[in-house]
């Protein structure tokens, strides 16, 4: 069964949202301004290419199986910080590598691919998710090549930081025998 | 009587979430250890053997169920409870995991009650 981008998109959220409030203890939701400032931009071009500007953390985590991508959690070095700082409950004035904070937003990827997965996983299918990467810089960019579809969905975290949620894909198609 | 505790986990940050938990939880646990990966792991069970063993699954080199394969066929950790703490969810793979060895599961992301509910059954 092709899977439709509205279901994605709300696993994707809802797993998102599990994991900030059960983990991080910090709100996300969904951005609905416009023109609002955003740490990532996502772009239409290249099929599912999305260029993200400014000094950005950006944990994409893979998956193959019977629908294969990527998914992404993107967002600026201070929104990182305060996500790896709550999650290890930590003050804000205490001092944290930024490989500490790499890892955290792994880890952050890692369990927000796990809850979109059981969320999806009886209308997708099986999905092998492999080990967060974690990178950090300027206009970075996730694609997963050509004929591949994305959804992305701009949040807000703690009423402070802008973020974004995405998800490239490409679903396998069952070949007849 | 408290309980050692051994965690495995390459990612350092969910190996403090994971003590921090547990300490949330206010389980009885006494000694506390960690490895950042299966290896690690095996060469302090050899060295001591923990009453529990919290694991990850996904990991680069040695996977959780691999490790929990070594695990069982160390006979100074006969006794020793394995609790898988991983984000996959798929019933085959629970299964899988629970075959090779392990005695319980715990899913990410977890709160301190859903661990005391999970950790609880093997601390007496």
């Amino acid at each position: 069964m092709m899977v439709d981008e509205v279901c994605l998109n709300e696993a994707l959220l809802a797993g998102a949202t599990e994991v900030f409030e059960t983990m991080i203890f910090m709100d996300i939701r969904e951005s609905m301004q416009q023109g609002q400032e955003a740490s990532c931009e996502s772009s239409s071009q290249d099929g599912a290419k999305q260029h993200l500007k400014g000094n950005t953390f950006l944990g994409p985590i893979t998956f193959t199986g019977d629908m294969e991508g990527c998914l992404g959690i993107c967002c600026s070095v201070s929104c990182a910080r305060a996500i790896a700082q709550n999650m290890l409950g930590m003050a804000q004035t205490d001092e944290l590598g930024e490989a500490e904070i790499a890892d955290a937003i792994g880890e952050v990827a890692n369990m927000v691919m796990g809850s979109f997965k059981s969320r999806v996983q009886e209308t997708v299918g099986n999905l092998n998710v492999s080990i967060p990467t974690v990178v950090k810089g300027r206009s970075l960019d996730a694609s997963v090549g050509e004929n591949a579809s994305r959804t992305v969905i701009n949040v807000n975290i703690a009423d402070e930081y802008a973020a974004e949620l995405s998800l490239l894909y490409r679903q396998e198609k069952k070949r007849e025998n | 009587m408290a309980k050692s505790i051994m965690i495995v986990d390459d990612s350092a940050t969910m190996r403090k979430i994971i003590m921090k938990t547990v300490r949330a939880a206010e389980l009885d646990i006494g000694e506390t250890s960690e490895a950042g990966n299966g290896a690690e792991a095996l060469e302090k069970l050899k060295a001591s053997a923990v009453d529990i063993m919290l694991c990850d699954i996904n990991m680069p080199e040695m996977t959780g169920p691999e490790l929990v394969k070594k695990v069982r066929g160390l006979p100074s950790c006969a006794k020793t409870k394995i609790i898988m703490v991983s984000t996959e969810t798929a019933q085959g793979i629970v299964d899988d995991v629970l075959k090779s060895g392990a005695n319980g599961y715990i899913t990410k992301p977890f709160t301190p009650e859903k661990f005391k509910e999970k950790l609880t059954p093997f601390l007496n």
